[in-house]
């Protein structure tokens, strides 16, 4: 390869003396702006885990906490509301609502969905046991043995099939037994999350005192059921339905690029009103009767023209082997674009891309669309073999014409050290420094699998540049 | 920046708590004038509170009841000397937050014999059940005391409450 990155000997490049085009955009004030709507989602959060707490004040006060029995109940009954708020929070966190997947991204709002998992669901159980302990205080009979008269209450056989549920979807979301499922397996426990949520509403609404007929507590609980779901539907399906109606994709071909990777060229109405930024992905379902059942999260690899878009997929696993085969003309229904790996999350004037393997899809329609000055990109692009170049030529073409430089390794990592270079690059005392002498003022976006990306992503937070000048996209699937 | 987040929420949380915990304490005390009347001090004074309260809801409420009352009255007036008369009679319906309370007393021969309720704290399916738990430990409680004085059916506060303060309205109707 011509392109070598230089060690840490050379001298360092000279600085471009530039000052910022005029006309580039303002990715300070950008990121100050995500970054209050960021701060505000946070806010919004825990002030709705508040105020479900608040729902239980508000009606009564604090002198439901005189006795024993009545505390253990209030607990109880207060953990029930927060929980149920925070699996709420969750559904809107997973609706891939536009505002929130432009503030903080899809990967985000995803860990965050999951991070909230586990409490929910300790506080559903812990609301279970402390309502039973607590009528039992107080008609006198152990926990055991007042299930059966709460069983008796009309709705309350509903709450605790929707507990058993929800207790499923958490269960086979923890990351040791999820290893154990397939992806359609798992996804079919977790779409029981919103039979769960529909269970536990009656016996919300009229067991407890608290969201009594006609009281204000009430319309505040159901408005915020009617964010969740209303999100879910509007979101995860109207939309993608009618997103997918109006621009009628279909395959128009399939071309293998490099063994088991293939370029799949589809063509439909209007692409360029899917509004979709370089770097971004799409969920991808193929019409077949042996692929429709299983969604592909894919990044798109070239901007999409009006009439045509592109994507290049990897057989990483049964379902993307299928894909490489899909037959020309397969109806394709789309749901996206999502995620924040784009121009629109810069947060500095320079650009540091640096990919691995099939790692390269997003960042070639990344570069293709980022606004940089000429000599303000670089690019790294790395594989383990020659064979693994996908597009490195495409990438070469685009540098070359926006005006930036390109570096290239290929080899494989040293042995017994953590490193993402190359043996060879390495031993000649590369670093991540002598590649990018313009890191600090630079965004760096880095993509490839994960056990790669894991140890570029700890060289790169250990240079000193802030978080949220890193973008990482990690190819798993 | 996370910083701010930090405080905001805190700020947040800490404000919509406040706001919650004085919507409570306003709940609390107009239900407490209600509360505060019975068994203690259910005389005259209190009693004339809680009925004008309630006046609406009585009267809507319990059409049969209001109208066999009078009758009942006027007819076990006269015979009984001393004491409470015989006859049945509707006690004033005490709201609670769970739901509205009302009980009628049965008086034969100077003594309690029986206490029906007409209506039990009922808002919700948890009040229901507590309800139907404690009006016959109530019942036979009045029964074997024969006066509103007896103990609070633990877990069921705001019922036992409610039932024992219309039960004595309605005795202080019988002139017990």
């Amino acid at each position: 390869m011509s392109t070598q990155v230089r060690p840490r000997a050379a001298t360092a490049r000279p600085r471009t003396a530039l000052a910022a085009v005029a006309t580039a955009p303002d990715y300070r004030r950008n990121f100050a702006r995500r970054a209050r709507l960021s701060d505000l989602l946070v806010v919004a959060l825990w002030a709705s885990g508040a105020a479900a707490a608040a729902l239980f004040l508000a009606s009564g006060g604090v002198d439901q906490f005189t006795s024993v029995a009545e505390t253990v109940t209030s607990i109880g009954i207060v953990s029930g509301l927060v929980g149920t708020d925070f699996i709420l929070v969750m559904l809107v966190l997973a609706a891939r609502i536009p505002l929130i997947d432009r503030t903080i991204g899809h990967d985000r709002a995803i860990a965050v969905h999951r991070s909230l998992g586990k409490p929910a669901l300790y506080l559903l159980l812990a609301h279970g046991a402390l309502l039973l302990t607590g009528y039992g205080l107080s008609s006198g009979i152990n926990p055991i043995a007042e299930i059966g008269p709460m069983l008796s209450l009309p709705d309350m056989p509903l709450a605790f099939i929707a507990l058993g549920l929800m207790i499923a979807v958490v269960v086979s979301s923890l990351i040791a037994v999820r290893r154990r499922f397939s992806y359609e397996g798992w996804h079919l426990v977790h779409l029981l999350s919103y039979v769960s949520v529909a269970f536990a509403l009656p016996h919300q609404l009229s067991v407890g005192g608290v969201l009594a007929d006609g009281t204000l507590q009430r319309v505040y609980w159901i408005a915020l059921y009617v964010v969740a779901l209303g999100s879910i539907v509007t979101f995860r399906f109207a939309e993608p339905l009618v997103s997918s109606l109006r621009h009628r994709m279909r395959v128009a071909a399939v071309t293998e690029i490099a063994p088991g990777v293939s370029t799949i060229q589809l063509a439909g109405n209007d692409l360029r009103g899917l509004e979709a930024s370089g770097g971004q992905f799409f969920i991808w379902r193929f019409w077949t009767p042996r692929t429709w059942w299983h969604s592909h999260p894919i990044s798109l690899s070239a901007m999409p023209t009006a009439s045509s878009a592109r994507i290049t997929v990897r057989n990483l696993g049964k379902g993307s082997a299928q894909l490489t085969t899909i037959p020309v003309g397969t109806r394709v229904s789309i749901e996206g674009p999502y995620g924040l790996f784009s121009d629109a999350a810069r947060t500095s004037p320079k650009l540091a891309i640096i990919a691995a393997g099939i790692g390269v899809t997003p960042v070639r329609a990344l570069l293709e669309q980022a606004s940089f000055a000429p000599g303000e990109a670089t690019i790294l692009l790395r594989a383990s073999t020659a064979e693994e170049t996908y597009h490195w030529d495409e990438i070469r073409a685009i540098a070359a014409a926006k005006g930036a430089t390109c570096y290239s390794m290929i080899g494989h990592r040293p042995r017994g050290v953590d490193s993402w270079m190359t043996a060879a690059d390495y031993e000649r005392g590369v670093t991540l420094q002598s590649a990018f002498p313009d890191l600090a003022d630079s965004d760096v976006f880095l993509c490839g699998p994960t056990a790669w990306l894991d140890l570029i992503e700890a060289d790169v937070h250990s240079s000193g540049i802030r978080p949220q000048q890193i973008h990482a996209e990690r190819f798993d699937w | 920046m996370r910083t701010r987040a930090i405080l905001g929420s805190i700020l947040a949380s800490t404000s919509v708590l406040i706001v919650g915990y004085q919507a409570g304490v306003s709940v609390t005390t107009s239900d407490g004038t209600s509360l505060s009347l019975p068994v203690d001090a259910a005389t005259n004074g209190t009693a004339g509170g809680t009925n004008a309260g309630t006046d609406a809801t009585t009267d809507s409420s319990t059409g049969s009841t209001s109208s066999s009352t009078p009758g009942s009255d006027t007819a076990a007036a006269a015979p009984t000397t001393a004491g409470p008369a015989d006859g049945t009679y509707t006690g004033s319906s005490v709201s609670t937050r769970f739901g509205n309370v009302q009980v009628a007393v049965t008086i034969a021969s100077g003594s309690i014999t029986d206490v029906t309720a007409l209506q039990l704290t009922d808002e919700d399916g948890r009040s229901v059940q507590i309800s139907n738990r404690a009006a016959p430990i109530l019942r036979s409680e009045v029964l074997s005391s024969q006066s509103a004085q007896v103990s609070n059916v633990s877990g069921a506060t705001y019922t036992t409450d409610a039932y024992l303060s219309s039960l004595q309205s309605a005795l202080d109707q019988a002139g017990a």
